[in-house]
């Protein structure tokens, strides 16, 4: 059993835990804290669902040119080469 | 030592997100399509010193954002905020300190919110958060692409994220996204 970890501690970490950085032990502390407490648990969920949306929001669509400008300057390189 | 032959075959499937990632490095079109075009022959003429079976998705970001970074040494076009001092401390959990999660719609959230408010980041924080939020690297992954050290790196998110999170608070709450004691005055009693 690990020590038990409170909101203050939980919520500074809560940005390690959700990149996946925190050692084993520091993990499953966080986690078994986040399981028990709500409104931490509500952080954890907000954080993680913003997350998504920023990831989702700021994929472009690659024009069609464009990939063909790029392997034609690598086919031209490579004929240079 | 990776074939230069395979090159296009084993990188072109990372097009999209170093595309994704340079438009909002760049905040243009025609620039991002420059800087990732550079970015693929550059990697093709050093295709020879890459390590096969190591990382090729942080290798292409990491050319990706050195020629980002020389672009905007040459051309220093607008005064480069690169990195603010740390005086103005930002709350961790912006919206959490003031919401409850129910309150907000996150999906309502446009793509043009989320892009102005990233873009609106000082540069070492944009890229930072780009790199760990939207692209998943890891803080080691992150600190070699940039070539700044692992603390550096966390600072780096955390502050940015903290940053963008105080943006969109404010653009939610321009947008009626959120309900605070303001905007919950014109409902029918």
């Amino acid at each position: 059993m690990t020590q038990p970890i409170d909101c203050g501690t939980a919520l500074h970490e809560l940005y390690e835990f959700l990149d996946g950085e925190l050692t084993e032990e520091k993990r499953s502390a966080i986690e078994e804290h986040l399981d028990h407490c709500a409104p931490c648990d509500g952080a954890r969920k907000f954080e993680g669902e913003l997350r998504i949306v920023i990831a989702d929001r700021c994929q472009e669509e690659v024009p069609d040119e464009l990939v063909d400008r790029i392997k034609a300057a690598i086919l031209l390189a490579k004929e240079q080469a | 030592m990776a074939d230069q032959a395979t090159f296009a075959d084993d990188a072109m499937q990372y097009l999209n997100q170093l595309f994704s990632v340079a438009q909002r490095l760049t905040g243009n079109r025609a620039e991002a399509e420059d800087l990732v075009q550079e970015t693929y022959l550059n990697g093709f003429r050093a295709y020879g010193s890459f390590q096969e079976g190591t990382n090729l998705r942080a290798w292409l970001f990491k050319i990706l954002q050195n020629n980002y970074k020389n672009a905007l040494r040459t051309k220093s076009r607008r005064p480069v905020k690169f990195e603010p001092r740390d005086d103005e401390e930002i709350e961790e959990h912006y919206f959490m300190n003031r919401t409850t999660p129910e309150d907000v719609a996150l999906d309502r959230m446009t793509d043009t919110m989320v892009k102005k408010a990233v873009d609106e980041l000082p540069e070492a924080f944009r890229e930072a958060v780009l790199l760990a939020d939207v692209e998943g690297f890891s803080y080691a992954e992150i600190a070699e692409i940039t070539e700044v050290p692992i603390g550096t790196v966390m600072s780096r998110i955390h502050r940015g994220r903290k940053s963008l999170q105080k943006t969109l608070y404010e653009y939610a709450v321009e947008q009626g996204l959120i309900a605070t004691p303001a905007n919950l005055g014109g409902g029918t009693l």
